[in-house]
């Protein structure tokens, strides 16, 4: 185990330009492992209950995130695969810019699915281009060519060459493996010919020439510029069509290309839809959907969110950070495979043993299920007899499954009424309302009293619209998406009259006038009427305000409006909020179930941090090592047994900005004897050609890390590069 | 000869003398042909384009072998030689291959022998040719005393923005003969885009032909003098911004279109030019913003264009779409570039000390504008700096995470912040960058965060 979290710990360094399209973390490598080949799980992990669940529940996702993006792609590609059509060979190079916001390996896959739609219609022929292939002009011609030419021939051969079979033996004849060094544009151009020569009943579908370069600000910019001013050049005999990836704004393309460069491009742009967006569909549309059994909790769900608008916008990167969560939930145990869909569940109880049984005994919200039970004997065969628990445990897990539907349907009630309030006091996205939620108890915190507040000072027509509009998008929500669900009907069941009931509050509101209520008991507060003395007038007025005043304090509405608003606010806290808009920790037993809290371990996991990570390797390496010679009580502490690396580090860290090489090496020495005091001089001079070759070699790993380098200051010393 | 010259000059009006004299060099082939022609001028004079039509007839009329390479296509000798064999060559029987400059001529030598060859012409163009200075040594040369060394009557014909005197290097160059195509003045410019008149009539009549009404209406006033004089206007504008004559021609097409709409419409006649002057003015003067950009409006959103055209800094900042931690990093790094190092302790610590005041640093201190490190230009910074900016300005506590390292290669990456040196060894911390964002963006950036940015620049304390 100890291997895991050394490989966890590591430093993966994602970098964010499509310099580096590969991601190293070790929710990939994982990933990678368990999909393609299962030969490193053992069977005997696969056929467990909670792994079948955990590739249910993945499947599922990946899926609809899948189909999501497919779909928000689609318009993009749709516009470019017109542009791509209505290209005309023309002197002007035709060039689309599609501004694809700063996460550019996200969007790779679009351009994969621009490609595939090209190559499906016939269209085009198609090369993507990315930068690291491209240092000089020579490389990124090369290419271009190399991936025009050997394109279905080598990669994809289902995609092109099947259909064009007149076109077969041409493409054969012409095929003997190019070498690199042929990649040049003479080449083809013959190939081109050869191909798809230019009759003129074939005029019009001669095929385009599309050169997809992904990460525009990656390449420099005199290749560019030659690289274009080749195209363009070649722009009559071949229709090539350029496709640009612009991370920030047009103004890089202006600047990248002098006048003589762009006006020999036609320039379009398109936009893709911004990170943030796409991360929101996906977060409401999957994420937070009632299909699923699995669910984040709110500081989980922050946390990641968080990383994305923090640090790298990157969606996949969110992707992989929940696959990651939901490893490590199903991972826990086989008592976690009836996260689940709720018939999937029931099946699965049976399978049950002993110690999975124990393992949901275990969980903290079992207790309060157990302290809630009063008769005696059940509390004994609850927590011993295995069989009775089997039999009480459909109906917890069903409660537990309408909670959170019901969760989500109060949800999108409270978001649809609050996500427009001035200033947003609760956040006006899903996401954020969900970890809100999630967090605390949402009716006693301040920001709720806010909104309440708010709502109320609403004018009559504003407030009716608002909820009819909230309760509308939940009763949408209840037929588009809980509906077909297995509990759906029960849900909708427990539902619906908490909306009829809060449809008839509004009514009243509706009706409601606006005229102050009448006071019964003290009439003469209407008419200031009878008035003997200017005392008496003072005095009335004076008991007016007072009235006025407790009436504020008391929270009394003063008109019959206010008062059925208050009313219909107070329904919706009572009815939805505090039902069902609980915090985690009041959640139905056994929600630990279905929700993974456990946010440490997906930080340690997910967020690396290379020097924390070395420095504890360093200096305490039976962290990692596990080994018996290596304990340490105290992590300043120093002895002959730790690894000799380790030994240098601890002292390099007592030095100061230089470092002689003598002293470190004497001290160095003094450690690996144990501290036996040698007090004889002779005996320090004398160094055990061992021990200076440990050190040596010691010193030399050092640097190589990056802790120190010699210096050119000072002879014999080295400096220290960290602090 | 004549016969060349008589068909180019229409095609390239403005131009006749150099047609001529082009003509008296290489018209004839049986005649000797110059070693070499130099043919500069500026872009948009037209030297492509009459080069590669006079090559064409002399293909078509003469039996001319002729070649048309770009300079710039040619990353090495290789591909230039094999480009010129192929399309020099007497019979297309089997690819020639020459690898380097001795093979090329050698080829060259043995066609000499070949009888046919004797009264044959050879013209060689080279496009972009300033680029031949950057390859190997011996193509220049060799290509200006190409005739000579292989005994064919050849010419080669270089065509460059630049004079002829940047050419020369320490060994020297044989003499060529040098030809300047000056630029158009602004009656030629104009006689030049009115040769279009009939194309542009004939495509408009083409487009407006599904409307019968305006059809009447165009061909009543598409004359020869209403297209004048929209080009006189037109040029009154764009004439000293931009004398590049296909560019103008592009721009010249594009605003035609909106200039004949109140016509269309019969708001306004064909002959009243003042009023359609006023009507024009505006979008003649957007579209000189405009010129060389070559952004194409999508045909069904229009609202989403003008969004792009409008590229002020403002609008740029905002929509350039940076993670929250990144546009903090690039704000440490503005403040890195343009604050002098010894000056962070007292804008970025707070319990700074005092400082004392002497009257040299009251001096130093009273900046005048050529002094401001804002308007001298980034200095650069280490990276260790530019961290310890980061998390001085940013009030929440954050871990030094891989993430967030990444973030700054990824600026550099968006170019937002550059390496000045020592991009090779990051890893001992020697490396040095530069922001490379103006003070604009970086104020823009920092009102989206919430952050004074001002505050912190020693130039405006």
């Amino acid at each position: 185990f100890s291997l895991v979290i050394l490989f966890s710990q590591g430093c993966f360094v994602y970098k964010n330009g499509a310099t580096r399209a590969t991601k190293k973390t070790p929710v990939k490598r994982k990933r990678v492992l368990t999909s393609s080949s299962s030969s490193l799980l053992d069977q005997e992990i696969i056929c467990q209950p909670f792994y079948e669940a955990y590739r249910q529940t993945w499947s599922q996702v990946n899926a609809h995130i899948a189909e999501l993006q497919q779909r928000s792609y689609a318009r993009t590609v749709e516009h470019l695969v017109n542009f791509v059509a209505m290209a005309k060979p023309d002197e002007l190079l035709p060039t689309a810019a599609l501004l694809t916001g700063i996460n550019q390996p996200d969007h790779l896959s679009q351009f994969d699915a621009l490609t595939r739609r090209l190559h499906d219609q016939q269209a085009a022929r198609v090369c993507v281009l990315l930068s690291r292939d491209c240092s000089t002009l020579k490389a990124a011609v090369e290419a271009m060519v190399f991936g025009l030419v050997e394109y279905d021939a080598g990669k994809i051969i289902g995609v092109g060459s099947g259909e064009e079979e007149e076109e077969h033996d041409v493409v054969e004849r012409d095929h003997k493996r190019l070498r690199r060094s042929q990649c040049t544009l003479k080449q083809l151009r013959s190939w081109y010919e050869n191909n798809f020569p230019s009759g003129h009943e074939r005029e019009q579908k001669r095929r385009q020439l599309v050169v997809i370069l992904p990460d525009f600000e990656g390449f420099s910019a005199s290749v560019l510029q030659d690289f274009i001013l080749i195209l363009s050049a070649h722009s009559v005999a071949m229709p090539f069509v350029l496709i640009l990836g612009v991370a920030t704004a047009m103004s890089a393309v202006h600047g990248t290309l002098p006048y003589h460069v762009s006006s020999k491009i036609r320039l379009r742009v398109f936009q893709t839809q911004a990170a943030p967006t796409g991360l929101n569909e996906v977060l409401d549309k999957v994420l937070l959907s009632p299909r699923y059994a699995f669910h984040l909790s709110g500081k989980t769900f922050k946390f990641l969110t968080h990383i994305f608008l923090y640090y790298d916008f990157s969606v996949h990167g969110f992707i992989q950070g929940f696959k990651y969560c939901l490893m490590e939930h199903f991972s826990a145990g086989n008592a976690f495979s009836l996260c689940s869909d709720y018939g999937r569940a029931l099946g699965r109880i049976k399978q049950l043993t002993h110690i999975d049984i124990e393992c949901i005994r275990r969980l903290p919200s079992f207790r309060q299920y157990v302290e809630g039970i009063n008769d005696c004997k059940r509390v004994i065969s609850v927590l011993t007899d295995d069989e009775y628990l089997k039999k009480k445990l459909p109906q917890l897990l069903r409660d537990c499954h309408i909670h959170f539907i019901l969760f989500r349907c109060a949800l999108e009630f409270l978001t649809d009424l609050v996500g427009d309030l001035p200033h947003c006091p609760l956040g006006k996205l899903r996401r954020e309302l969900y970890a809100h939620c999630l967090n605390k108890t949402l009716v006693t915190s301040p920001e709720f009293k806010e909104c309440w507040q708010m709502l109320s000072f609403l004018a009559r027509d504003e407030f009716v619209a608002k909820v009819k509009r909230s309760l509308a998008r939940t009763e949408e929500f209840l037929v588009e998406n809980v509906a077909p669900l297995e509990l759906g009907q029960a849900c909708i069941a427990l539902l619906e009259p908490q909306l009829k009931t809060i449809y008839q509050a509004l009514n009243d509101v509706f009706q409601a006038s606006m005229t102050a209520k009448t006071d019964k008991t003290s009439p003469s507060s209407t008419y200031i009427s009878q008035i003997s003395s200017r005392q008496e007038l003072k005095a009335q007025i004076l008991q007016r305000s007072k009235d006025d005043k407790h009436r504020q304090e008391e929270n009394i509405p003063t008109t019959e409006f206010a008062r059925a608003v208050q009313k219909t606010l107070k329904l919706v806290e009572t009815h939805l909020v505090q039902v069902y808009l609980r915090p985690l920790q009041d959640a139905p037993p056994i929600h630990e179930l279905f929700v993974f809290d456990d946010i440490a371990t997906v930080r340690r996991n997910i967020i690396g941090a290379p020097r924390a990570a070395l420095h504890s390797a360093l200096n305490n390496p039976h962290f990692y090592l596990q080994c018996k010679c290596c304990e340490l009580r105290d992590q300043t502490h120093l002895v002959g047994t730790l690894p000799d690396l380790t030994v240098a580090y601890k002292l390099h860290l007592e030095c100061g900005r230089m470092i002689n090489l003598f002293d470190w090496l004497q001290a160095f020495q003094s450690v690996l004897n144990g501290g036996d005091n040698v007090t004889d001089d002779a005996a320090l001079e004398q160094i055990d050609p061992r021990i200076q070759a440990c050190f040596t070699r010691a010193v030399a790993e050092l640097q190589f890390l990056g802790y120190i380098k010699t210096s050119k200051r000072k002879t014999d010393h080295v400096t220290r590069l960290t602090w | 000869m004549e016969a060349i010259c008589g068909a180019l000059e229409p095609l390239f009006p403005c131009r006749e003398v150099t047609i001529n004299t082009l003509g008296e060099l290489i018209g004839d082939p049986r005649e000797a042909y110059p070693s070499a022609i130099y043919l500069f001028g500026h872009s948009g004079t037209g030297k492509t384009a009459l080069t590669r039509a006079f090559l064409k007839e002399c293909t078509n009329r003469q039996n001319v072998r002729t070649a048309h390479l770009n300079a710039i296509e040619c990353y090495t000798t290789k591909i230039m030689l094999e480009i010129l064999l192929d399309s020099l060559e007497l019979d297309k029987a089997d690819p020639v291959k020459a690898d380097n400059m001795l093979e090329f001529l050698e080829q060259l030598r043995r066609w000499h022998g070949v009888p046919e060859a004797h009264s044959q012409g050879f013209l060689i163009a080279v496009d972009n040719a300033e680029r031949l200075r950057d390859m190997d040594a011996n193509v220049l040369p060799v290509l200006l005393r190409l005739q000579q060394l292989t005994s064919l009557n050849l010419c080669v014909i270089l065509l460059s923005q630049l004079p002829f005197e940047k050419f020369y290097n320490k060994t020297g160059l044989s003499e060529v003969i040098s030809l300047h195509l000056a630029q158009y003045n602004k009656m030629e410019t104009q006689r030049i885009l009115g040769s279009d008149f009939v194309q542009v009539r004939s495509q408009l009549i083409k487009k407006l032909a599904k409307d019968n009404r305006q059809l009447g209406i165009f061909k009543e006033a598409m004359t020869e003098d209403f297209y004048n004089n929209y080009l006189n206007i037109f040029l009154s504008v764009f004439y000293k911004a931009c004398r590049d004559v296909p560019e103008l021609q592009l721009t010249a097409r594009k605003c035609f279109s909106i200039y004949l709409e109140p016509v269309l419409d019969g708001t306004v006649e064909a002959n009243d030019i003042s009023r359609l002057w006023r009507h024009i003015a505006g979008p003649l003067r957007s579209a000189l913003t405009q010129i060389y950009m070559r952004i194409e409006k999508p045909l069904e959103d229009t609202e989403g264009s003008a969004s792009i055209e409008d590229q002020s800094v403002r609008r740029l900042a905002q929509s350039l779409e940076l993670p929250y931690y990144a546009k903090y990093l690039l704000i440490a790094a503005f403040l890195a570039s343009h604050n002098a190092a010894n000056q962070d302790k007292r804008l970025f610590v707070k319990h700074h000390g005092k400082q004392r005041k002497r009257m040299q640093t009251v001096n130093a201190k009273a900046k005048t504008s050529d002094k401001m490190s804002t308007t001298l230009g980034p200095k650069s910074f280490s990276i260790d700096r530019l961290l310890a900016i980061f998390y001085a300005i940013l009030e929440e506590k954050v871990g030094l995470t891989c993430n967030l390292l990444s973030q700054i290669s990824t600026l550099v990456h968006l170019k937002l912040l550059g390496y000045v040196s020592g991009e090779q060894n990051i890893m001992d911390g020697s490396a040095r960058l530069q922001c490379t964002v103006g003070l604009e963006f970086v104020l823009q950036i920092g009102k989206v965060v919430g952050f004074n940015v001002r505050q912190y620049l020693c130039d405006f304390m």
